[in-house]
């Protein structure tokens, strides 16, 4: 009896702890193999319905009549089945049907060529664009970079005309004498303070 | 033989197809409702089926009737292609009309008409027993 709780936990459960006064259903099979017959049913004999001669003679007749009647639709269901099968390979709506799909398929491939060829036109032209673009983005880079070079051409001019005014002041080995007599000549304080309105104020040691 | 189309993966050995009432819904409990359906012999009765057929409803509506719906086309696809139906399948498909009527279907109607008969007359023996018992009293 315990094999059967894994199926029936709920109804184990309430065979082992019956509190309440409702019997438990029927369920099938809640005996296993080895548990004794019940007492109420020791010494039974279970006896087959009795057979009524008459009525059986009856039925006999009836069942054979049924049978015959299912045998025939059988046949004629089977006959149709096959009949619609051999319709679908070889009918003349297959053919119909065939031929259809293979305008179908035609027309499906004309329009797929019509396609492509608008996309390649579109394409085309797209492609056409994108090189003018390309082109003009050289021309333009082009221009740019022969100004840049010209900017730099000028920036380099203007650096050697600062470069020779500058050469007029620079000390070479004639003019060192009279630079040093010039230098000790005018002796350059650079000593001064500056307050926060932005004066300057020279005088800051006591000479 | 007509080629069974749509197979479930498994081959059986020997098996055939059946149409059978299969339980469906079968966590709620005392509330049946079946589905006609076309399965494996072998298979479980409520476990994967081929194709369903139509289904029955064993309980009466509010109208007093009890629903059963056939698709008639297939069943007789499948009946074509070698399916068994089951005695309760027959019966009710006997009592729609596309089968002959199945024989314990007629046996049972006259054994519970005999029954009700020998009833009512047995309480008219009863009856008539009282009213002469009465009479034979006054």
């Amino acid at each position: 009896m315990f094999q059967v709780i894994g199926g029936r936990s709920v109804q184990a459960a309430r065979l082992l702890s019956p509190r309440s006064a409702v019997l438990l259903e029927a369920v099938r099979g809640r005996k296993s193999r080895e548990d004794p017959v019940a007492k109420s049913k020791e010494g039974r004999i279970k006896v087959p319905p009795p057979v009524d001669p008459v009525e059986m003679v009856v039925l006999k007749e009836r069942f054979s009549e049924y049978q015959l009647i299912m045998r025939a639709l059988r046949l004629e269901f089977k006959e149709e089945v096959l009949r619609k099968k051999y319709q679908e390979e070889t009918g003349s709506m297959a053919e119909e049907r065939a031929k259809q799909e293979a305008e179908e398929h035609r027309a499906l491939m004309a329009w797929n060529d019509q396609e492509n060829q608008r996309l390649l036109k579109l394409r085309m032209l797209r492609f056409q664009k994108e090189k003018e673009e390309a082109e003009r983005k050289r021309v333009e880079a082009e221009i740019q970079r022969e100004q840049e070079q010209q900017e730099l051409i000028t920036q380099r001019e203007r650096e050697i005309l600062q470069l020779q005014e500058d050469a007029k002041n620079f000390i070479t080995l004639e003019n060192l004498d009279q630079r040093i007599e010039e230098a000790l000549d005018n002796p350059k304080n650079y000593n001064f303070a500056i307050d926060k309105q932005g004066r300057v104020v020279k005088q800051t040691v006591q000479q | 033989m007509v080629h069974l189309s749509s197979f479930l993966l498994k081959k059986y050995h020997g098996g055939y197809v059946v149409i059978r009432l299969a339980l469906a819904g079968h966590k709620q409990a005392n509330r049946p409702f079946y589905r006609i359906v076309a399965a494996y012999n072998k298979r479980a009765r409520d476990s994967k089926y081929i194709e369903q057929l139509g289904t029955y409803d064993p309980l009466p509506n509010i109208y007093n009737e009890k629903l059963v719906s056939f698709n008639f086309d297939r069943i007789k696809y499948w009946i074509g292609c070698g399916a068994h139906p089951t005695q309760s399948a027959a019966k009710l498909l006997g009592l729609a009309g596309f089968f002959p009527l199945h024989p314990m279907t007629i046996t049972v109607a006259e054994r519970q008409r005999a029954q009700t008969l020998q009833a009512e007359t047995s309480t008219a023996e009863e009856d008539m027993r009282e009213q002469s018992q009465k009479e034979a009293d006054v």
